[in-house]
């Protein structure tokens, strides 16, 4: 298929597109899988296709395939839904600029090499770092590598061509003989950089240690929140607000704010697509726009919205390199990069006289995206009095608006993880509400 | 490839080819029409106790499939051997009584589609909504499937839907309203008053932005259809699912017989339903057949697939897969069953609590037995009467004391279409229940 792409960008101008975009994405990846303590099964998986963009007067189509027998089909189609469309006022054009930056640490021959002994390997080392730890049971995880490659050419003369790599782990554990507790850990990586060791054995200790759980009285308190949980409620509660389409289609809590004093002056938030070896970094975005660093907030200042080429043109400005895309089946949509969350760091539970540590949270993808109200259950939440760990917590739900959380914000620790491409340390936020 | 082959003792393909079409309407604009066409393929082996799995998109060579699924089933049980994997035997499964298409989708044109969408979307543009969404989503696709068992059977569905939402502000607070239905065939947008749920869609964002949130803590509550659906679902569904059980993260592990519920709790899944998690067979081959998960309060079956149901004792049938990923234990249509008791008996019985109305999504974990699923909105239940409209409401606890919570169940059922996420992957399912009183539950809120 990708001998055809070019073939495919051919056809979409004889077809009539007066602009074209041909997105090529192929992957394989290697996943080896336990269920409890034993391997259970090894999978190979083999995708590649192509997704068009087909402009005719200002109207896009975009149709995609996996099939080499239905390129001209799909091309033609992409073609036949611009023209039933009325022409757009706020399309500008496909992107064109393509003088790309250097990225690196982003392909790893290493990975790309890796057998499947060696991949059982790495999944075995999951299982074993869990026994390290008494009275728990790990129920399922797994190691997978994968490499991909992506090239995308548009009549406008972008021609954009990357390789990358991928190697993640993950494992899910439950406490044995008495109390049932559960907890899990994980890490992606662009190389083998990754003791698969540690994190079975760190997912089986916070299981344990979850183990005869109190429970507490509803109050306002300290919450630090661990970048798993973090993550993921700036994922589902803030990320979608700073979205440029969510603002220009009135659905972001962050209309009109630009300028505006957003969080505490500690807080910088940034979006970066060019950090060595991030999961989100790559030479350009999923349309061919060169990646860039994104300030987003500033010393507590919004100073932008993320952009892909669509909403910049709408908004006369130029694309902060977010077009994304989940699949070759889906066009190009604003999506984050790196996402970065800088605060000074400190030894953060030390500092902290007393209120609760949160883990993982769940039912953060419940959050209201544009008023950023959230309300998730706490899992693996130990209470903190006097500088440590106290106890763990049984049952918590923790409520709560994102945009408050920014201005609560009064600690952060060493501990910064890659959560995806959600980079942060643990932060703590001031006078949450908790119900036990 | 090595001559390993008589190693493998078992092998399956499933050949998918279809395409899907969709169109968003975003705020009066036509925001994307796409179209998208794919063919594929999934290959399990099995060695010894292990599986190798492969899947292919494009144009497929099942043989070269097969050896590579082989190769990797080989390897596995060569460098990590384990006690064998058993498969429950099963029959050729019978394809019938698919879901009736009256009016193909791909008969309707493109412009009519969009015309559709925009007299939706008007509709749901009642005064004080600010943002529209509709989503028209149609797909079509062959399931071929072979196995080495000499199993052989296809089918093809056609489904179509639509979703829309709207958003309501003021004053810096936003709300939102969204409705959906899925089928099978166009006329689907003529069953359904499609135009009256857009209508709803809007009225209840706009309602939302002058509701309250309610003070958390433990209270009776009534659950919606919708709700009540989404806790039989994942609370008890999941839970349910044998591939969970035998990992030793299902709180139902080693219950059957066993009374966890009130007696006047009946869970099904019934993937013959012609609702949107409807099959003829499962992706294992298995003819797709009713389960009783809890009858009258006790705990009755499992779900499964050929290899648990060796494993635990069952029936295979519930074993399903998102395009060409290996297949896992999964529901199809989930639900509480009829009680008998009518909607005004559950206010006087609850007299005041909370009535929770709607999902915006929830989440579980089946191995401590405990949810969390945050509600659209709600109403104060004041002396056996509706009061105030709440939002920001959400219900979590435990899934067994809930279920032993429940003190009327209504005669009103309810399926709703939904999809289900599991392993990484998503497959449409639809779940229901009619009205549940439930005594004590936990409520959060401000």
């Amino acid at each position: 298929m990708y001998e055809l792409a070019r073939k495919a960008l051919r056809l979409a101008e004889i077809a009539g597109a007066e602009e074209a975009e041909i997105y090529y994405a192929a992957s394989h990846s290697t996943g080896v899988n336990f269920k409890k303590d034993s391997i259970e099964n090894a999978k190979d998986r083999f995708s590649e296709g192509i997704g068009i963009r087909a402009i005719v007067n200002g109207a896009v189509g975009f149709a995609s395939t996996n099939s080499a027998a239905q390129i001209e089909n799909a091309v033609e189609v992409a073609v036949a839904e611009a023209r039933v469309r009325e022409s757009d006022p706020d399309w500008v054009s496909l992107p064109s600029n393509g003088n790309y930056p250097t990225v690196s640490g982003i392909f790893d021959k290493k990975v790309e090499a890796l057998e499947l002994e060696a991949c059982i390997e790495y999944s075995l080392a999951l299982i074993e770092g869990t026994k390290e730890v008494p009275d728990t049971l790990p129920t399922s995880g797994g190691f997978t590598r994968a490499k991909g490659r992506q090239l995308i050419l548009n009549t406008n003369g972008i021609e954009v061509e990357e390789e990358s790599t991928a190697v993640s782990g993950f494992v899910d554990v439950i406490t044995v003989n008495g109390q049932t507790s559960t907890a899990y850990d994980f890490a992606v990586s662009r190389s083998l950089d990754i003791d698969f060791f540690a994190l079975g054995k760190n997912a089986a200790e916070l299981a344990l240690k979850s183990n005869d759980g109190i429970k507490i009285e509803p109050q306002k308190t300290d919450v630090i929140f661990h970048p798993f949980a973090l993550s993921d409620i700036i994922g589902e509660a803030l990320a979608p607000s700073l979205d440029a389409d969510n603002i220009q289609k009135g659905r972001s809590g962050l209309i009109g704010k630009l300028g505006e004093e957003l969080a505490v002056p500690e807080l910088s938030i940034y979006d970066d697509g060019l950090i060595e070896a991030g999961i989100e970094t790559s030479v350009s975005d999923d349309e061919g726009v060169p990646s860039q660093r994104t300030t987003l907030i500033e010393r507590g200042v919004l100073e932008t919205y993320l952009y892909d080429s669509y909403t910049a043109g709408k908004a006369g400005i130029k694309s902060t390199g977010n077009g994304s895309r989940s699949s070759y089946t889906s066009p190009p949509s604003v999506g984050l990069r790196n996402f970065i969350i800088d605060y000074p760091q400190t030894d953060v539970i030390a500092d902290t006289q007393s209120g609760i540590f949160v883990n993982t949270v769940i039912g953060a993808h419940t959050a209201n995206s544009i008023s950023g109200d959230f309300s998730v259950e706490a899992r693996n939440a130990f209470t903190i009095k006097d500088g440590a760990f106290d106890k763990p917590v049984k049952s918590l739900m923790i409520s709560g608006n994102a945009f408050e959380l920014l201005k609560q914000i009064t600690g952060a620790g060493f501990d910064v993880r890659k959560v995806g491409g959600i980079i942060t340390p643990s932060i703590r936020v001031s006078n949450m509400s908790v119900v036990g | 490839m090595t001559g390993n082959t008589q190693d493998i003792k078992f092998y399956d393909c499933r050949v998918i080819e279809g395409s899907s079409a969709s169109i968003i309407l975003d705020n009066g604009k036509i925001e994307e029409i796409s179209r998208n066409f794919t063919k594929g393929a999934g290959i399990r082996a099995l060695c010894g106790g292990s599986w190798g799995y492969t899947s292919l998109e494009g144009e497929i060579d099942l043989k070269q499939g097969v050896e590579a699924a082989a190769k990797l089933a080989f390897s596995m049980n060569s460098s990590t051997p384990k006690e064998g994997v058993e498969l429950a035997s099963i029959n050729s499964p019978q394809v019938k009584d698919l879901p009736e298409i009256r009016i193909d989708p791909r008969d309707v044109s493109i412009e009519e589609k969009v015309d559709l969408l925009k007299s939706i979307e008007t509709s749901a543009k009642v005064e004080g909504v600010n943002s529209t969404k509709v989503m028209y989503l149609e797909s079509e696709f062959k399931v071929e499937y072979l196995s080495s068992d000499g199993i052989e059977c296809d089918y093809e569905l056609l489904n179509v839907g639509f979703a829309v939402s709207a958003v309501a502000s003021e004053n810096g607070v936003y709300q939102a309203g969204r409705e959906s239905r899925f089928g099978y065939g166009y006329e689907l947008f003529e069953k359904e008053n499609v135009l009256e749920l857009a209508g709803k869609a809007g009225n209840t964002a706009v309602e939302l932005l002058n509701a309250k949130t309610p003070k958390g803590g433990e209270m009776p509550v009534i659950l919606d259809q919708e709700l009540a659906g989404v806790f039989a679902h994942e609370a008890v569904g999941h839970a349910s699912e044998a591939d969970l059980v035998l990992e030793g993260d299902s709180i139902l592990e080693n219950r059957i017989g066993e009374k966890i519920a009130s007696p006047l709790i009946t869970i099904i899944d019934d993937p013959t339903l012609h609702e949107f998690g409807y099959y003829p067979f499962d992706a294992e081959g298995a003819q797709s057949r009713r389960t009783e998960i809890i009858k009258n309060g006790i705990f009755n079956s499992y779900l499964h697939s050929r290899e648990t149901a060796a494993k635990l004792g069952g029936t295979p049938g519930n074993c399903r897969a998102q395009g060409y990923s290996m297949p896992v234990v999964r529901m199809s249509n989930t639900f509480v069953d009829n009680g008998d008791a009518r909607f005004e008996e559950m206010l006087e019985e609850i007299k005041d609590g909370i009535y929770l109305i709607g999902s915006r999504g929830g989440q579980v974990n089946t191995g401590e037995g405990i949810f969390q699923f945050n509600a659209e909105k709600g109403y104060l239940i004041r002396n056996g009467e509706l009061t105030e409209l709440i939002r920001d409401v959400s219900l979590s606890g435990k899934t067994l004391e809930i279920l032993n919570h429940v003190s009327l169940v209504g005669n009103d059922l309810k399926m709703t279409a939904g999809r289900c996420g599991k392993a990484g992957q998503v497959v449409p399912v639809s779940d229901g229940s009619p009205h549940l009183a439930i005594s004590k539950a936990l409520v959060g809120g401000a």
